[in-house]
């Protein structure tokens, strides 16, 4: 890392940007809690069928990213194995990051990208739970199951007439992973506890280290038996002839969300809070701790629901890997398969997405500590994608992690703005010599560091992102939250939009500096329609929030007359496709993954198929979204499908999820066997990326519900497979409402909207259209639709 | 094809196969009989009977042979296993040390051979030493005592020995052509090997002999002489072609394999006579006629830091034995090397390899010799080799199981017993666990079954329609299946009907061994056969079994309907006239369908019919 004091963050520089962002006094995601409300023992739900994915076989050890079943709190997760004889759980903790602020550039004015210096998300720990007599090719009837309903993974087997059963779930109340090992039939558990570090960490029964970085990190483990014996044997913990096992683990580090301590808490001693609480945790019976678990994860989980139509008894009685498998060979649709996938994206974001960082490019999830792309924040599509499904499937609670991190990054992102952006060796530096406000990396990491190449339109797509969080929620607080990034972005736009006059015209334009647009064709265009877009769209955000804020009204109408001056893209004559360069020609990729020239359909507004948009526009999009093709992978077919839901064309759409749900086998694009999306990066080389496990969610519910402020549309693109009877509740609808809607023989037969915030809103359904009218906490339920 | 082997057993061998088999606990109904198109349906043996003669001596190889082989550990470079250089472990003391473990450990089991495997005639150099008659002679080093006195120790602790030897003159016993040939009066080394000296043997260590002159067979029987005079109760005839990476006349080895049959014979000592290795499949009716076992692959060692290794070789047998099946019985059998299984960490497999390679060695009536450190078995190990239910279905009276479905890597061997009992191994040779399903269409019935599982000793219960179990990488399940249910109905569709559609290169041939006498084939490179009329009495999976042809493993696309393509490896038959069958599972709708295999880009097997289920 490098540690030129010259280069480093000045801490009260970073302190006054702060105080003037209101950023400050971010809490540690990892931090002592009070104790959490305990639910009544008393009928509990033992969940759906439905929401149960099932498995025949335990991970594979050296392939734990693709069959291992993901853990988490929000915070705290495991990738579980759930082998008998060898339960193992790679534990992650958001936080865990290598690297720094990485403030300097390269000698090409971009920034370092390497696992010491930009840093890496890690692995925190590793647990393993032997049981030397349960080998798997000793016992039979094995099973797991991943309960999304109740946030539970379960497995069983039967060995020597004994049935075995082990609960684990990841308590975000109690802060700790639980599991519970059971049995009947007079089984006895004996084995070993051991959990390590896997940084160079011996096995102990805690431990605690710190990184090069200063980032302070520990792990506990404690396990309580009935009927035998458990004790801490040397770095181990033992147990013989027990009835029933609980083991406990927690841990995390002391990172902060917090520019102006360096991002982290120095107070806090990470090993010592783990111990505290696995044995605060370890105090409840099991069942306790699972049923506080269930009704925390249900709270969340049961805010959607939804029915796609029924699957067939032969296609039920397949496990989930089997059933992907024969989803894609038969080409038969399985509805209750394709609703079970889009709620696995929610529970992943449940599990990943709570009181501390935000999802990364593997959500919580790791099998190394060397990810594809340091598992980063990628903010040029994947951040992005990674919540269009929060708001619109019932999980707006899981969006804030996505605010409170830019807002701790904001000063550190508004500081490398200012000293490094207009750097003479920086090929994006603008060219009018002005800088100002704040603009970001491709990559950015939690410590307020930038990765690899400067990004100088990814402000306005992360505060469209947040925005659209608005949108949905009508949350005024959230509104004060993210006003100074927008206008930090528009300060940023102000000074590097270029006058330029259109040739052939007089008019005058303006247009972004040179960039590259995502990551495709020439490396310095000036008006790329990415940028465009984006900003036209953030000046517009950055209007309404002023005038709702009753802020900066001067500065909101400096910004409104910027705007009506942005050139907004063509329709090339050569190509017929929307235009990505202010170049008729085509200077890239034509089947490229990204769909940057297209953010103006999605997941912009700009672009709409009802007559508002010029009919060569929405033409040239569909032209190009045509030409980019349905045979990309993850989070690409995602992009395209949510693209061909604006445009309502229910079957591509479709064709775009099933193509997700591909099962990746011998690394290959598609659904590995934890459901997790796969891309192939290299021949045979497949890495995770869980984007797609959100985009893809997002793209069936857009197929199903569209909104924007002050106007919804119910089944925009319902695909055949889906047309014969269906609900979706819970689900929201931007303005500010959440949408229960019911379907028949493809057609809605109710729709009841409740207000959140909103206030009016148009509802249409084919050439039907209704204004509904209501206070916040108010519905209505309509009915008889006709096309 | 019955095989020609059984009639020239001994007489007294066939009354000692029944007495063995029933000792062994099963309702014997006869020998196990080979039949080539249906090797899981036990034939009654009609001569059997009558050609008992009772004598005391058993059969030779009437059941697969137990012991214990040296190579595995000569060959290896575990630390400590050959000091003096590499093959060195081969020693007297060494040899003694695994027949004293033997006998305390694995005797009780059926383990009975000792066998000294390559170099007892070699320094540790590797240089040899004959004697005036150009025999292999001991090497006083390591067998300070002599061969004799070794094999007379291994009998006085009721156990058989071995010993090998190489095919042809080993061309440092060629003497210049001087060395006289025992008991054959005027003959020399010179008499006895072709005049250009060309060589002959897996490695082309030897010359080869010339079975035209008269001195020849001399030659081979003054070395029978030699080992029958020692006492020994085994030979391994090694670097033995067609085979042994060779072919051609030059490694043409049939003229020796016989003369040392008729060499064996004549010295009046049974002695077992093996041949190694990867012998050619062309030639198994000669290996059958004149051996007792023959190696089906190349060595199951490594020659690495552990005695064998998973993707060394190990893993090759569930490809390469199959077409194999229906040569082994009683009299002569499939040999797939060494079983080295009982120490994992000198072994260099995990517990699950280790399983599989016994289950595999079991089912396929392979010799179980193992090639293991006696002296330093773990209990996993000790476990493995000493499973009385396992051994059993070794030894007794089942025929040879064969995969009834594709060799994909999760694969399903079976084979019907005569009691009406199914053995059925559950194999998952992927590098993931999976959960492996044996369907109870695949075995020819249907409804419940009832489930042991040899190797836990442990009854299932009642499994309805099939059997799914979580495999761990590499891992097997073996299982006796006893079916409640009724036999399955199957409709049959020919490949060469005219109702089907024949694509790219695909036609018609005559086969004389397919059902109708004809199949299709010319399935390469686009090739298609679709049935155009398959009908469902219900949806969902249906595992059609298809009957085959295919002289080497090929794979082809197997497609129902418009649906996606799964690939499904066929194991050879061994020959393009033979016709072998697997199941592979189809996802049918109910009433019409049709079912294509495609060969793709690559080559697939002939066709010969498909059976649909009918229920």
């Amino acid at each position: 890392m490098a540690t030129d004091p010259a280069a480093r963050i000045d801490r009260r520089r970073l302190l006054a940007l702060a105080a003037t962002t209101g950023a400050l006094a971010g809490l540690p995601a990892f931090t002592a809690t009070a104790a959490p409300r305990r639910p009544d023992a008393g009928a509990e739900s033992t969940g759906e069928p439905r929401h149960r994915l099932w498995w025949q076989a335990p991970a594979d050890d050296r392939s734990m990213i693709e069959q291992g079943l993901p853990l988490g709190n929000g915070r705290l997760g495991a990738l579980a194995g759930n082998d008998p004889g060898r339960e193992v759980l790679l534990i992650t903790d958001a936080t865990m990051w290598t690297g720094g602020p990485n403030d300097s550039l390269d000698a090409d004015g971009q920034f370092p990208y390497g696992r010491d210096d930009f840093g890496s998300f890690t692995l925190l720990s590793r647990l393993t739970v032997d049981l030397p007599d349960h080998d798997l090719s000793a016992v039979s009837g094995y099973r797991r199951t991943l309960d999304l309903d109740r946030g539970v993974v379960t497995t069983s087997y039967v060995r020597s007439g004994v049935t075995y059963r082990r609960r684990m779930f990841a308590s975000h109340p109690d802060d700790v992973i639980v599991l519970h090992f059971t049995q009947s039939g007079g089984g006895r558990y004996t084995g070993t506890v051991t959990l390590a570090g896997t940084h160079g960490e011996d096995p102990a029964v805690s431990f605690g280290a710190a990184f090069p970085n200063g980032l302070r990190y520990g792990a506990a483990v404690t396990a309580r038996g009935e009927g035998g014996r458990v004790a801490v044997d040397g770095p181990r913990i033992s147990f013989a002839g027990c009835a029933e096992l609980t083991v406990v683990v927690s841990g995390g580090t002391n990172y902060a969300p917090d520019a102006s301590t360096g991002y982290r808490d120095p107070s806090l001693d990470p090993e010592r809070l783990a111990r505290a609480k696995v044995r605060a945790a370890a105090a409840h019976p099991a069942a306790t701790l699972l049923r506080t678990h269930v009704a925390d994860h249900r709270a969340l989980f049961g805010q959607l629901d939804l029915s796609l139509g029924e699957s067939t008894d032969e296609q039920r009685s397949l496990d989930t890997w089997e059933r992907l498998k024969a989803r894609s060979r038969d080409g038969v649709p399985d509805p209750e398969l394709e609703a079970a996938y889009l709620q696995f994206g929610r529970y992943l974001m449940i599990a990943g997405s709570r009181g501390s960082l935000p999802l990364n490019l593997q959500g919580l999830w790791l099998d190394g500590n060397d990810p594809a792309w340091m598992g980063d924040y990628h903010t040029d599509i994947n951040i992005q994608m990674n919540y269009w499904m929060a708001d619109r499937a019932g999980l707006s609670a899981c969006f804030d992690t996505l605010t409170d991190y830019c807002l701790a990054q904001l000063p550190s992102w508004t500081d490398l703005t200012r000293r490094l952006f207009n750097d003479p060796r920086n090929r994006y530096r603008n060219s009018s010599g002005g800088n100002a406000g704040w603009t970001l990396a491709i990559s950015t990491n939690p410590h307020g560091g930038n990765g690899w190449w400067w990004h100088p339109a990814g402000n306005a797509w992360m505060c469209n992102t947040l925005w659209e969080h608005y949108e949905f929620t009508r949350s005024s607080s959230h509104l004060e939250r993210i006003y100074p990034l927008l206008k930090g972005a528009c300060e940023f736009w102000e000074a590097r939009l270029l006058t330029t006059t259109l040739p052939g015209t007089t008019r005058e334009v303006l247009i972004a500096d040179s960039d590259w647009s995502p990551e495709h064709g020439p490396l310095d265009a000036k008006g790329i329609t990415y940028a465009q877009e984006l900003v036209w769209t953030l000046f517009g955000n950055y209007c309404v929030a002023a005038a709702e804020l009753k802020r900066d009204s001067a500065y909101a109408d400096t910004v409104a007359a910027l705007r009506k001056k942005l050139h907004l893209p063509r329709v090339s004559p050569t190509t017929g496709w929307l235009e990505e360069w202010m170049s008729p020609d085509n200077l890239g990729e034509t089947t490229h993954r990204h769909l940057s020239p297209l953010v103006g359909l999605f997941p912009g507004d700009r672009i709409r198929p009802d007559g508002s948009t010029p009919a060569d526009v929405v033409a040239g999009a569909t032209a190009l979204l045509t030409a980019r093709g349905t045979e990309s992978f993850g989070w690409a077919n995602a992009w395209r499908s949510l693209c061909w839901a604006r445009l309502k064309n229910p079957e591509k759409a479709y064709q775009l999820i099933v193509n997700n749900l591909r099962p990746s086998t011998d690394g290959g694009n598609g659904t590995a066997f934890n459901l997790f999306d796969i891309y192939e990066l290299g021949e045979g080389n497949g890495v995770f990326q869980i984007d797609a496990n959100f985009g893809t969610p997002a793209a069936a519910i857009e197929m199903l519900l569209y909104s924007r402020p002050g106007h919804v549309e119910l089944l925009p693109a319902l695909p055949e497979a889906w047309a014969h009877s269906g609900f979706l509740t819970g689900a929201g609808a931007r303005g500010g409402f959440v949408v229960d809607l019911h379907w028949q023989d493809g057609r809605p037969t109710r729709a009841r909207i409740r207000s959140v915030g909103g206030r009016t809103t148009t509802v249409a359904y084919g050439g039907t259209t209704r204004t509904v009218r209501l206070t916040p906490g108010e519905s209505v339920t309509l009915k008889d639709f006709t096309r | 094809m019955r095989s020609s082997s059984y009639s020239v057993l001994p007489a007294r061998s066939l009354g000692a196969v029944v007495v063995l088999a029933l000792t062994a606990g099963f309702a014997t109904l006869g020998p196990a009989a080979h039949s080539d198109t249906a090797p899981s349906v036990p034939a009654a043996r009609t001569e059997t009977a009558a050609v008992s003669a009772g004598a005391a001596t058993p059969a030779l190889a009437a059941k697969p042979y137990m012991g214990w082989s040296s190579w595995s550990m000569q060959s290896s470079k575990y630390p400590g296993l050959n000091p003096d250089g590499d093959y060195s472990y081969l020693t007297e003391a060494n040899v003694l040390k695994q027949a004293d473990a033997m006998a305390a450990k694995l005797k009780k089991y059926g383990y009975e051979y000792v066998n000294i495997d390559a170099g007892w005639w070699r320094d540790h150099a590797w240089k040899p030493g004959f004697d005036r008659y150009a025999r292999q002679k001991a090497d006083p080093a390591r067998f300070p005592s002599g061969m004799k006195a070794v094999a007379d120790r291994i009998h006085a602790k009721g156990l058989k020995a071995g010993i090998y030897l190489p095919a042809g003159l080993e061309k440092e016993a060629y003497n210049d052509g001087r060395s006289p040939i025992l008991d054959a009066d005027g003959c020399t080394t010179a008499d006895i090997v072709h005049d250009d000296l060309r060589t002959t043997n897996g490695w082309d260590s030897a010359y080869k002999l010339d079975f035209s002159r008269p001195c020849t067979a001399r030659y081979i029987d003054s070395q029978a002489r030699l080992i029958a005079d020692w006492g020994y109760d085994f030979l391994k005839l090694d670097g033995v072609g067609p085979g042994s990476g060779k072919n051609g006349d030059q490694y043409d080895n049939v003229a020796d394999v016989a003369a040392w049959n008729r060499a064996i014979a004549a010295t009046g000592r049974p002695i077992h006579l093996e041949l190694s290795w990867s012998l050619d499949i062309g030639h198994a009716a000669d290996w059958k006629r004149y051996s007792q076992g023959w190696r089906v692959d190349t060595d199951v060692e490594c020659y690495c830091n552990t005695l064998v290794s998973w993707e060394n070789s190990v893993d090759d047998r569930w490809d390469d034995t199959p077409a194999w099946t229906r040569h082994a019985g009683p009299g002569g059998w499939n040999d797939l090397d060494s079983l080295d299984v009982g120490n994992g960490e000198m072994d260099g497999l995990t517990k699950a390899e280790r399983q599989s390679y016994a289950t595999l060695w079991a089912i396929a009536k392979s010799p179980l010799y193992t090639g293991d450190d006696l002296t330093r078995l773990d209990s996993y190990g000790l476990s493995l080799l000493t499973n009385r239910e396992v051994i059993a279905l070794n030894q007794g009276d089942t025929p040879p199981a064969r995969p009834v479905t594709a060799s994909d890597p999760q694969q399903v061997w079976a084979a019907k017993n005569p009691d009406g009992t199914y053995t059925v191994a559950l194999f998952n040779l992927a590098d993931a666990p999976a959960a492996v399903t044996a369907d109870w269409s695949t075995l020819g019935f249907t409804g419940a079954a009832a489930v042991r599982d040899l190797w836990n000793h442990e009854n299932l219960g009642t499994h309805r329609n099939g059997i799914t179990q979580a495999l761990p990488a590499h891992g097997s399940r073996l299982f006796t299946v006893t079916p409640r249910g009724a036999a399955l109905d199957w409709t049959a569709h020919e490949a060469e009907s005219a109702t089907n559609t024949l694509y790219g290169n695909a036609s018609v041939a005559d086969c004389p061994a397919c059902s109708e006498g004809r199949k299709v084939g010319n399935l390469y490179l686009g090739g298609k056969l679709r049935f155009n009329d398959i009908t469902a009495t219900r949806a969902g999976t249906h595992w059609i079994k298809v009957a085959y042809v295919s002289g080497d493993a090929r794979s082809v696309d197997v497609l129902a309907n418009s649906g996606g393509p799964e690939r499904h490896k066929f194991p050879a038959t061994g020959d393009w006239g033979t016709v072998g069958t697997v199941s592979i599972p189809v996802t049918l709708r109910k009433g019409a369908n049709t079912i294509t295999f495609d060969s793709g880009t690559g080559y697939a097997p002939d066709i010969d019919r498909i059976d649909v289920p009918r229920s």
